[in-house]
């Protein structure tokens, strides 16, 4: 009987580890244990990631969940001696649900914890990682309280990291707030709660909001007002119950999409608010500061639109379906329905656009739209459509929609009207999307209601010329006759496209090196011999005109892969060479600096760190330092963290320290100096006397 | 019937404007509200003076505060309060099409069902006493002096999970703050982090 008990013990406890993975099926919120390394070092450590995969409408919580919510508990059950740290979240993001705040993960994110292993384990001991974790789930109208087994074996080996894991692992280090190393200071003044963090003046911010850690400091739904004096980032929100009796907070203050800088404040004197940074959309979601941005976003959006008219991919579509109009004589009836319809066609697509972007957003896409367009494959993308508008302008196809062919677009009246405004709105977004980048960015950065207004006043202002032609029979009088002159006016117009196309080629290779240039224009060439065909066939009157384009698209969309991801590095090291002649920070370069036996003055930076440019202002970039490394043959390598880069943030932990600045000095054959953190040009020169 | 509920708006239209004078602040006199109980009846909480009042936000979809009532620790606070002499109001702020919003009938069957020990179960479907006190979670817990100040705001316990297994050991601030009061002596946790679900608020 007990043999049994026993046996139905082991069944039943390895159909539960069986049926871990099952079961968290059933989860809102899927969780997932990966570890850096399989096989860690004994005496060593490794990050366990616990990454969790929120269905969609489905989100997680911060470690501070705002006005409710819960944080996430783990309940380890480690082998002897392995001791697991504390939780580290990624930056979290605001969601605001009937008035109340809620800091939280929308798309899937990855919480850190270091594990560390006790010495002297034999290797090739398995190590079972065992817990129980807990969080809470929600969408906007429910909660649900989870809990999953997690697990992973590792095995005592070397520690070194698993390859495949590296690019995952990167990307969920760039996402964890950043150590500023300076501190803050805040103030409660009144209802105000105000802080002040050292934050460099040159530093582009966006999109800034100060999430608290500790509890009471600030009302977590108030909206936050942001400010610049000098090197001071200011912040004031309505302050919390608890306040004024607080010695220190600590929080995240984000300074960038999903880009956060952790900070411990003490209370001290807060500058004056000075310059406004444009309005983070958060707090009180459309409060009536919010309004008005969104208003003053809309009325731009509008008259954006209707600059696009005048864009040169746009401006040919537009008048060769205004003079159809024209042609439509006295119908003042037909007119306004094919008015309104190419509006509707514009403004479904901008819609759709917009659309898909904030889904992107909501997707917890890590990279904004901004970013997307200094993604050579973006730009890449760009350069190939632009080329096809081009080519199309000059007449070597014909688009069914400008040439009147047989698809949707030249079925007359409403039906083709609104599938021009919809093309119209389609090709005028490549065209616009370099130069536009700023301004649907910061569509993207209000609430999803708002932001869709943005795209759908786009659309109307692209619709506005022809929704006037529609209604003012008058101007439909004044409008010249169509004739021969327009297929001229279309060859010209293929001008500027064709410029338009050289820019991108050049944006192209600024960020992604010749080769990437060549690949680009390569497609571009293939594209081109692909419309050429095309044009023979449509020429010839064939059905199915349009394949050949397939092989070349193919092509082209195989070289988008190829081009290089990484921009050009001598964009980078540009920005942080100083007088020093500074080359990049990598180990290798530095173990073979150390081989050549030259002594080495490394210092890690980040554009965000106010002591670091301090630093590199007073002390480092400076002509006495320059000339003395130079006769002591120092080499110098600097380390830029701006983006939290993993390779610079792994040998930043090597040096027991979590963030810049850090200044290191390597004489051969003997152990690393460090030196202080504020450096004066004396302490540089000093170093090689 | 009609003339209670004229009657009963007549009160609210005229408590409204004390409404918007000042939210609710621990150590600062509560401030006051009249509410329909789930039968329609009118309660105010000046009504009450001279008496401890605890104030519970409620919400029965939540998870939390299932946590509380399906352990019967809810209740078990409930009727200890109760044997003190104790006023306990249980309100639910959530609107109407939101989780855990109630008639006055459902009301009545969800207390009858956890055989809840409640003095009252009031509705405030347009969250304005929950903007009051702006409770935050569901529960989020209050207690009033029989002076009529606010002595505590926040947690029911210092357990912050939706795990029953942790009321054992966990410290129950509501039972904490009421024994303060009675003994006369400043509430020693007067407030903490509520926890829970979010009050399902219109808008």
């Amino acid at each position: 009987m007990i043999a049994f008990g026993c046996r139905l013990m082991t069944m039943l406890g390895l159909m539960l580890i069986g049926l871990a993975p099952a079961s968290a099926q059933g989860l809102h919120i899927a969780p997932r244990l990966v570890a850096e390394s399989a096989e860690p070092a004994a005496g060593g450590a490794t990050t366990l990631a616990l990454v969790m995969k929120p269905a969609p409408t489905w989100h997680g919580y911060w470690k501070n969940p705002g006005d409710s919510g819960i944080e996430t508990l783990i309940d380890w059950k480690l082998p002897d001696g392995v001791t697991a740290g504390e939780l580290a979240y990624p930056v979290p993001h605001t969601l605001i649900v009937a008035g109340l705040m809620n800091y939280v993960y929308e798309g899937e994110y990855a919480q850190l914890i270091q594990l560390k292993l006790p010495a002297g384990l034999a290797p090739g001991t398995t190590l079972p990682i065992r817990g129980t974790a807990k969080w809470l789930a929600c969408t906007k109208e429910i909660c649900v309280p989870e809990k999953a087994d997690i697990a992973i074996d590792l095995k005592v080996g070397d520690g070194r990291a698993d390859a495949a894991l590296a690019g995952d692992f990167a990307r969920w280090r760039a996402a964890m707030p950043k150590p500023l190393g300076s501190e803050g200071r805040f103030a409660v003044k009144g209802e105000t709660f105000r802080l002040a963090v050292p934050i460099p003046a040159k530093l582009d911010v966006a999109d800034v909001y100060f999430f608290p850690l500790t509890d009471g400091a600030i009302d977590y739904a108030a909206p936050q007002a942001v400010s610049r004096n000098g090197d001071n980032l200011i912040v004031e929100v309505k302050a919390g119950g608890g306040a004024a009796g607080l010695n220190e907070v600590d929080g995240v203050l984000r300074i960038g999409r999903d880009n956060g800088l952790a900070l411990s404040a003490k209370p001290g004197d807060v500058p004056a608010a000075g310059a406004p940074v444009t309005a983070s959309s958060e707090g009180a979601g459309i409060g009536a500061g919010g309004v008005r941005t969104a208003l003053l976003a809309l009325g731009g959006a509008i008259l954006g639109g209707l600059l696009l008219n005048v864009m040169p991919c746009v401006f040919p579509i537009l008048s060769l379906k205004a003079l159809s109009l024209a042609r439509a004589g006295g119908d003042g009836r037909g007119a306004r329905h094919e008015a309104l319809a190419y509006a509707a066609g514009a403004v479904a697509t901008c819609l759709a656009l917009g659309g898909v972007l904030l889904a992107l957003r909501a997707g917890g896409e890590a990279a904004g739209w901004a970013f997307q367009l200094q993604d050579p494959r973006v730009i890449l993308l760009l350069l190939l459509l632009t080329a096809a508008i081009a080519l199309n302008l000059a007449g070597l196809f014909e688009l069914p929609a400008v040439a009147g062919g047989q698809a949707l677009a030249a079925k007359g009246g409403t039906h083709g009207a609104f599938w021009t405004g919809a093309l119209a709105a389609f090709i005028a977004t490549p065209c616009t999307g370099p130069f536009m980048g700023a301004a649907l960015g910061a569509a993207l950065v209000l609430p999803a209601a708002a932001a869709l207004a943005v795209f759908a006043g786009l659309g109307l202002g692209l619709a506005l010329p022809f929704l006037a032609l529609g209604f003012v029979p008058a101007l439909r009088r004044r409008l010249p006759r169509p004739g021969p002159w327009m297929d001229r006016l279309r060859r010209i117009l293929a001008i500027p496209m064709f410029l338009t196309a050289l820019g991108l080629a050049w944006l192209l290779g600024q960020q992604a090196g010749v080769d990437g240039m060549t690949l680009g224009l390569s497609a571009a060439l293939l594209t081109g011999f692909g419309l050429w065909w095309v044009g023979r066939r449509q020429a010839t009157g064939r059905a199915a005109a349009w394949w050949p384009l397939a092989p070349a698209a193919a092509a082209a969309l195989a070289l988008m892969v190829a081009v290089p991801r990484e921009p050009a590095v001598a964009a980078a090291s540009q920005a942080s060479e100083g007088a020093l002649g500074a080359q990049p920070f990598s180990e290798e370069k530095l173990a073979a600096l150390q081989a050549e036996g030259r002594p080495v003055f490394v210092y890690f930076t980040a554009d965000w760190c106010l002591s670091c440019k301090v630093n590199e202002k007073v002390a480092i970039d400076r002509a006495e330092v320059a000339k003395a490394f130079a006769d002591a043959n120092v080499a110098v390598l600097v380390g830029d963290w701006t983006k939290g880069d993993a390779a610079i943030g792994r040998f930043l932990n090597q040096q027991g320290r979590s963030g810049v600045p850090l200044y290191l000095f390597y004489r051969p054959g003997r152990p690393v100096e460090t030196l202080p953190q504020v450096l004066t040009p004396g302490t540089l020169t000093a170093l090689t006397a | 019937m009609i003339g209670k509920s004229i009657a009963f708006a007549a009160a609210i239209a005229i408590a409204a404007p004390a409404f918007a004078t000042a939210t609710a602040t621990v150590g600062q006199p509560a401030p006051d509200f009249i509410a329909a109980d789930a039968n329609g009846k009118p309660v105010k909480l000046s009504g009450f003076r001279g008496k401890t009042v605890v104030l519970e936000w409620n919400n029965p979809g939540c998870p939390f505060v299932q946590k509380h009532y399906d352990s019967g620790n809810m209740q078990k606070t409930q009727a200890a309060a109760k044997a003190q002499g104790v006023v306990w109001l249980t309100i639910n702020s959530g609107a109407p099409g939101k989780q855990g919003y109630m008639t006055g009938a459902e009301a009545q069957a969800f207390e009858k069902k956890e055989k809840a020990e409640a003095t009252a179960y009031l509705l405030d479907p347009k969250g304005i006493v929950g903007k009051l006190y702006d409770a935050k979670t569901t529960p989020h817990m209050y207690v009033i002096d029989p002076a009529g100040t606010l002595v505590y705001a926040g947690a029911i316990d210092d357990k912050p999970t939706a795990d029953q297994a942790d009321i054992t050991t966990a410290r129950n601030h509501v039972l904490a703050a009421l024994a303060d009061v009675k003994a006369g002596k400043p509430v020693a946790v007067a407030t903490s982090k509520p926890y829970g679900c979010s009050v399902k608020y219109a808008g």
